[in-house]
């Protein structure tokens, strides 16, 4: 059985009448890393808060089909149960600060005090977190006084020293400068290469399409389309949809029209597979 | 001091390693005496012989005086021209100005709430400048108290320094786009109001946010929580704090025993 299963998944918010994620399917396998890619409300942040569990349990509203992530199943579990397997970090860094934590060091440890760890393992933990997130330097600053990249960084570690099967990531770099971005990307990197699960809503589309696995495209709460970031991003409708294509593919196409792109080649989605292209044309 | 976004003041001090409980127990024994103990002296001794030595054995004397007067001053001016001149059913005239004339019953209401209202924000003060929030935090929930109230305390005594710091975000972004927030008085208020609704409704709209953002870390799960910063407390503590109860319990009996005689 997949690690993440959706049957048939249907959502509405409270008091709406059009339905937020729509007949949706989806299997993730355990160690894979799936980008969600969609326009502005196109339900992205709906499904991180269902895999994470806050749909439906901080979120009311109408839950039809089936959910399970990681054999737990929402209507018979709570909240509390999902928490301790599936990690969610989200959008804006300041909002994810506990606000009652005076450095970083015990901010990152909040988690492991409401888990009810002992203290010497949290520090062992909190330690090891530190040195994977690579915020050694900020351990004894003030969550408050960082820079979004530095706060979000912090936020990824505090979620990840609770040892979460699963990583769900809602846009976490939208809200950063593109240094801030880098930083955090290349802890995700790190975790993704370490085989953790992750659920990445991202629509950085060059980034997701070197790194993920699997793309799933939303649209208007609809799954469009599935498939590797090739074939996903590749496909000529994305546009339609709202969703940008990687500045890759945009290349190509224009050198495509100009004659400067080989014919039987499909269109590239990261920067290696367009190099390959005008080598080949080149040559 | 590091980013003043808590009173909080980290130094080593006696005061500073009480338990949380015992210092709150103060706080509220301090406040319980200042409003119902006998004589129109008692608040201003509590604050002179009470609050201002432990200020200066948790190391933190400066801060407590130049934060006190500086929250207090403007409404100890105020209450006094107020109560001492408008004061319903003073008799005992001092001096008059035009049609005012200041009753000494005025002024002693005015002294004695003004002293109670200083007993009680300076306690407080005592307790957030050498207290670590997340201690007090820990602390309550260690014993039984529910953790979204202790959260709630705690979060809200580091609220007012974080709203400070957001307005100034705020004000900053707008001067940047030519806001004109110096000059007279009057113009310094008119540029405040722009600062309401930005302020109020991202207040708001993060509150949805930040609650996920803790059920995430496992707030509300039904365990025991542990805590990192170790939490000191003995016997004697909790003696003193017993002592606290009962002398607030007495100062409340005589009062009731006084309105009753
Ligand atoms: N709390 C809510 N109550 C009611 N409707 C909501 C709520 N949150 C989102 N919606 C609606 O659900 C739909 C999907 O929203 P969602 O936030 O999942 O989109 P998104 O893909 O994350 O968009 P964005 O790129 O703006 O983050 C939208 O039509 C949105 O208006
Ligand atoms: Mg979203």
């Amino acid at each position: 059985m997949a690690l993440i299963e959706l049957k048939n998944l249907t959502y509405h918010y409270p008091l709406t009448n059009s339905p937020a994620l729509q007949d949706l399917d989806l299997e993730v396998q355990e160690g894979e890393f799936l980008a969600i890619v969609g326009a502005n409300g196109a339900g992205k942040s709906t499904l991180c808060y269902t895999i994470s569990g806050f749909i439906p349990h901080f979120f009311k509203g109408e839950l039809a089909g089936s959910v399970s992530v990681a054999g737990i199943d929402p209507t018979k579990a709570g909240l509390g149960e999902f928490v301790q397997k599936v990690g969610l970090v989200f959008q804006n860094p300041f909002n994810q600060i506990s606000g009652s934590k005076f450095t970083v060091y015990e901010e990152i440890a909040f988690g492991l005090e409401n888990l009810g760890i002992d203290p010497a393992e949290m520090r062992e933990r909190v330690d090891e977190i530190i040195r994977l997130t690579r915020i050694e330097d900020l351990k004894d600053r003030s969550p408050y006084a960082l820079s979004g990249g530095q706060q979000q960084r912090v936020a990824l570690a505090s979620i990840l020293v609770m040892r979460p099967q699963i990583l769900v990531l809602d846009e976490p770099t939208s809200q950063l400068d593109p240094i801030g971005s880098q930083e955090v990307f290349q802890v995700i990197k790190d975790m993704a290469l370490q085989g953790m699960t992750i659920i990445m809503a991202e629509h950085k589309v060059e980034w997701v399409a070197e790194f993920a696995d699997r793309i799933l495209a939303l649209s208007a709460g609809q799954a469009i389309k599935l498939g590797t970031p090739r074939e996903v991003l590749g496909s000529p409708e994305l546009p339609e949809h709202g969703i940008g294509i990687s500045r890759y593919t945009q290349v190509a196409r224009k050198a495509l029209q100009a004659g400067l792109w080989p014919e039987k080649r499909s269109m590239p989605v990261t920067l290696d597979e367009c190099v390959q292209g005008f080598q080949e044309i080149i040559a | 001091m590091p980013d003043r976004l808590s009173f909080f003041i980290p130094r080593e001090s006696r005061v500073h390693s009480l338990n949380p409980l015992t210092k709150l127990a103060l706080a509220f024994s301090l406040i319980i005496l200042a409003f119902f103990g006998p004589g129109l002296f008692l608040p201003v001794a509590l604050y002179f012989f009470v609050l201002v030595p432990l200020s200066l054995l948790g190391k933190v004397g400066k801060e407590f005086l130049q934060t006190s007067f500086r929250l207090l001053l403007p409404l100890f001016a105020f209450l006094f021209v107020m109560q001492s001149l408008f004061y319903p059913g003073g008799e005992t005239v001092i001096f008059s100005f035009w049609i005012f004339s200041a009753t000494s019953e005025g002024v002693v209401f005015a002294f004695r709430t003004a002293t109670r209202i200083l007993v009680m924000v300076s306690s407080f003060l005592l307790l957030l400048l050498t207290t670590h929030p997340s201690t007090l935090m820990n602390d309550l929930s260690r014993r039984g108290v529910p953790a979204s109230l202790s959260y709630i305390i705690t979060s809200t005594l580091q609220i007012i320094p974080q709203m400070q710091a957001r307005a100034v975000t705020i004000q900053d972004a707008q001067r940047s786009r030519g806001l004109d927030t110096g000059g007279n008085l009057i113009n310094r208020i008119r540029s405040l109001l722009p600062l309401v609704g930005p302020l109020v409704f991202s207040s708001l709209v993060d509150v949805e946010e930040r609650a996920i953002a803790i059920e995430a870390r496992a707030f509300t799960l039904p365990v025991k929580k542990t805590s990192l910063i170790d939490i000191p407390d003995s016997r004697g503590e909790a003696v003193l704090r017993w002592v606290m109860a009962a002398l607030s319990l007495m100062t409340i009996g005589y009062r009731i025993w006084l309105s009753l005689n």
